[in-house]
């Protein structure tokens, strides 16, 4: 089942990759979308499920922006705790996959 | 699908949501066409990209019930997550519902069967010192005390239990979550619809 394991491993990592996004700097919804759209291939409107898990987790917070075009946007920054969070994340994804890197690098 | 089907049919999917999320919602939504429309793409562009609005729904739907779950534990928050989870489509409901009616059933007779212990234990406790039951008044009332007891203690236990199957259901269909199915079919559905 390729397709299960792939959207499996796409779930496990949006929210990493939303949490260390925010870490760079602060952004709002569209942004995200269409940067992790670009790059991972996820739909643009998941996003926003998501967002609201992570505010509702209070691992996120947000903040108006007046934007010069048109109505103001609505930014996110992470929160002490979601800090923590990306922190114990990244660190049990690296060390996952570098367990499977290396043994997909033997089987070669 | 133009922004105003998208729309129109998000509307749809979230009827019955508390109105001031439903309201931050279809903000989200609209902001995203805006910030498309300023980027240059054109809404066709932007509503394809977004995905199945019927499924976001869902799974917003999903996401608010299985938080009030967790912060009230209360019977209507439980059978809205219950339903949202089924909603999300994540489990197989044919297998499912038999399952789910059973077990639903059975905590139904239970919960019923001892309410009625509740209420005979009263009634012992209330009638019994004045008919005359072997061994005089002093051990009817206590027979009632202890019936009365016991039922409210078979109905913590039933509480517990009950608390227990739904977040077991919830963690289930969180596993399951299909979060990024759109994400990976955005084609096949934009075709369909």
């Amino acid at each position: 089942m390729p397709e299960a394991i792939e959207i499996q491993l796409k779930k496990g990592a949006l929210e990493l990759c939303v949490l260390a996004l925010l870490e760079q700097h602060d952004s709002y919804a569209y942004e995200i979308a269409s940067q992790l759209s670009e790059s991972i291939g996820m739909g643009e409107g998941t996003i926003y499920p998501l967002m609201r898990r992570l505010q509702a987790d209070r691992l996120v917070e947000t903040y108006l922006v007046e934007s010069p075009a048109g109505p103001s946007r609505k930014y996110y920054r992470l929160t002490e705790a979601g800090k923590a969070s990306l922190a114990s994340q990244k660190s049990a994804w690296s060390s996952f996959s570098g367990a499977v890197e290396t043994i997909l690098g033997g089987v070669k | 699908m133009t922004r105003q089907a998208f729309m129109a049919r998000l509307r749809e999917g979230l009827r019955g949501l508390p109105p001031s999320a439903q309201a931050d919602i279809v903000a989200d939504y609209e902001n995203h066409f805006n910030e498309g429309a300023a980027a240059g793409r054109s809404e066709a562009d932007v509503a394809a990209g977004l995905g199945d609005p019927g499924r976001l729904a869902r799974e917003l739907r999903a996401e608010i019930g299985l938080k009030r779950w967790e912060e009230e534990r209360s019977a209507s928050a439980g059978a809205s997550a219950v339903f949202a989870v089924l909603g999300l489509g994540a489990i197989d409901i044919l297998v499912l519902l038999p399952i789910l009616m059973a077990v639903g059933g059975t905590i139904f007779g239970l919960a019923i069967a001892t309410v009625a212990v509740f209420f005979a234990g009263g009634v012992v406790f209330a009638a019994g010192p004045f008919s005359g039951i072997p061994g005089g008044p002093a051990a009817a009332a206590l027979a009632g005390i202890g019936l009365m007891a016991g039922a409210a203690s078979g109905g913590a236990v039933l509480a517990i239990v009950t608390i227990g199957l739904v977040n077991a259901l919830v963690w289930y269909g969180r596993l399951h979550y299909r979060l990024l199915k759109p994400a990976l079919e955005p084609q096949t559905l934009g075709g369909v619809r």
